[in-house]
């Protein structure tokens, strides 16, 4: 809209300075023939009376009007640009900001999405993970007890079929130095006693 | 069954080992080494005699043999050096060393039941912890504790598992 006026505002501009130039000429051209009427015609008298309204004081008056509205004009106009310029380079760095925060909130949404992304990437994989380590701690606790129910299995297994050794030796360890060989003397000989007839016939019929 | 009665002299419960045996061998032999030589000296130059044991000269009078005399001597080592040679000998093998009461007792069941010039030979093994090992001449007998213990095993087993002995 601005725009406009001031491009309604320079052309009238153009126009005025045009139609003073035309005058100027015109003006000139009517001065010059006015010398060749000093013949007394009344085209001359007529012309002279032309240049006698319009000497040379009226000329540099209307010249001085004519500077003084121009600059006038000049001035109202260099008033108004400054305004449009003003008004324009606002409006410039208002659209500036705007696109700037336009920008800057779509980068910084963009950036959070971004972020947000990555979160749930890294949450996702946290998540998988924690699940994974689950599941290897159960199939390993799953592992841990079967082997101890196995290794315990086989240490009673293993006291089972060697719990009568273990006791001989306890015994043996225990009591074999305790025992006096006096009081084994009835058994040693209930022993001998069942194996004479073998102990007999080996010394008689052995060697 | 009679034990076997293969030599005149019959052993004193005292003597039970070889040892023992080849104990009284050595003093007769000193006894008659130094009668020998006696003989040989004047008389003035006779010393005393070597000390000699009591089962040694009960031994001699149980059997009539005068040890002074050098005949006797002969034939009683003769008697001792068949001994030696032909008695039986049968070893124990014992988790302490035994008493001497106890090998009078047991030698004397061994002669009374198996052979009457029995000798022993004494071993020492503390892994049986009680009881015997006897080994003849061709055998061995496990009297030990610790065969016991094993011959009893299932009764063991059973007893330490709560199960009844039918079971």
């Amino acid at each position: 809209m601005n725009n406009g006026w001031n491009i309604a505002i320079i052309v009238l501009l153009v126009l005025v300075a045009g139609v003073l130039i035309w005058l100027a000429l015109t003006i000139s051209k009517l001065r010059l023939p006015a010398k060749h009427l000093t013949k007394g015609t009344f085209e001359d008298q007529a012309k002279r009376d032309v240049e006698h309204i319009f000497n040379d004081e009226f000329r540099e008056e209307l010249r001085n009007r004519g500077r003084l509205h121009f600059e006038k004009i000049i001035g109202e106009n260099a008033m108004f640009l400054q305004q449009d310029l003003r008004l324009t380079t606002s409006q410039v760095n208002e659209y500036i900001k705007k696109e700037i925060t336009e920008k800057l909130q779509g980068e910084f949404t963009k950036y959070e999405q971004t972020i947000s992304d990555a979160k749930q990437i890294a949450i996702d994989s946290i998540t998988k993970t924690n699940t994974q380590l689950e599941q290897e701690s159960h199939t390993l606790s799953v592992q841990l007890h079967q082997e101890f129910d196995g290794e315990k299995a086989r240490m009673i297994k293993r006291f089972d079929e060697h719990m009568a050794e273990i006791v001989n030796y306890y015994v043996l360890s225990a009591v074999g130095n305790q025992v006096d060989l006096n009081d084994q003397l009835e058994f040693i000989l209930k022993d001998l006693q069942e194996n004479k007839e073998d102990i007999f016939k080996d010394i008689n019929n052995g060697a | 069954m009679a034990p076997k009665e293969s030599h005149q002299v019959i052993l004193p419960s005292q003597v039970t080992t070889t040892g023992d045996l080849n104990r009284l061998i050595r003093e007769l032999d000193t006894l008659d080494d130094y009668l020998n030589q006696a003989a040989l000296r004047s008389a003035q130059e006779a010393s005393k005699l070597p000390q000699t044991s009591r089962v040694l000269e009960e031994l001699a009078a149980s059997h009539s043999l005068q040890l002074l005399r050098p005949g006797d001597r002969k034939a009683f080592k003769a008697i001792l050096g068949e001994i030696k040679q032909q008695a039986p000998t049968i070893h124990f093998s014992f988790a302490s060393p035994p008493s001497l009461t106890f090998l009078n007792k047991l030698v004397t069941w061994l002669r009374t039941n198996i052979d009457t010039n029995l000798l022993l030979k004494i071993g020492l093994e503390p892994s049986i912890a009680g009881g015997c090992i006897v080994r003849t001449t061709n055998k061995q007998f496990d009297f030990s504790l610790r065969k016991h213990f094993v011959l009893q095993h299932d009764l063991l087993v059973n007893v330490l598992t709560g199960r009844k002995e039918s079971q």
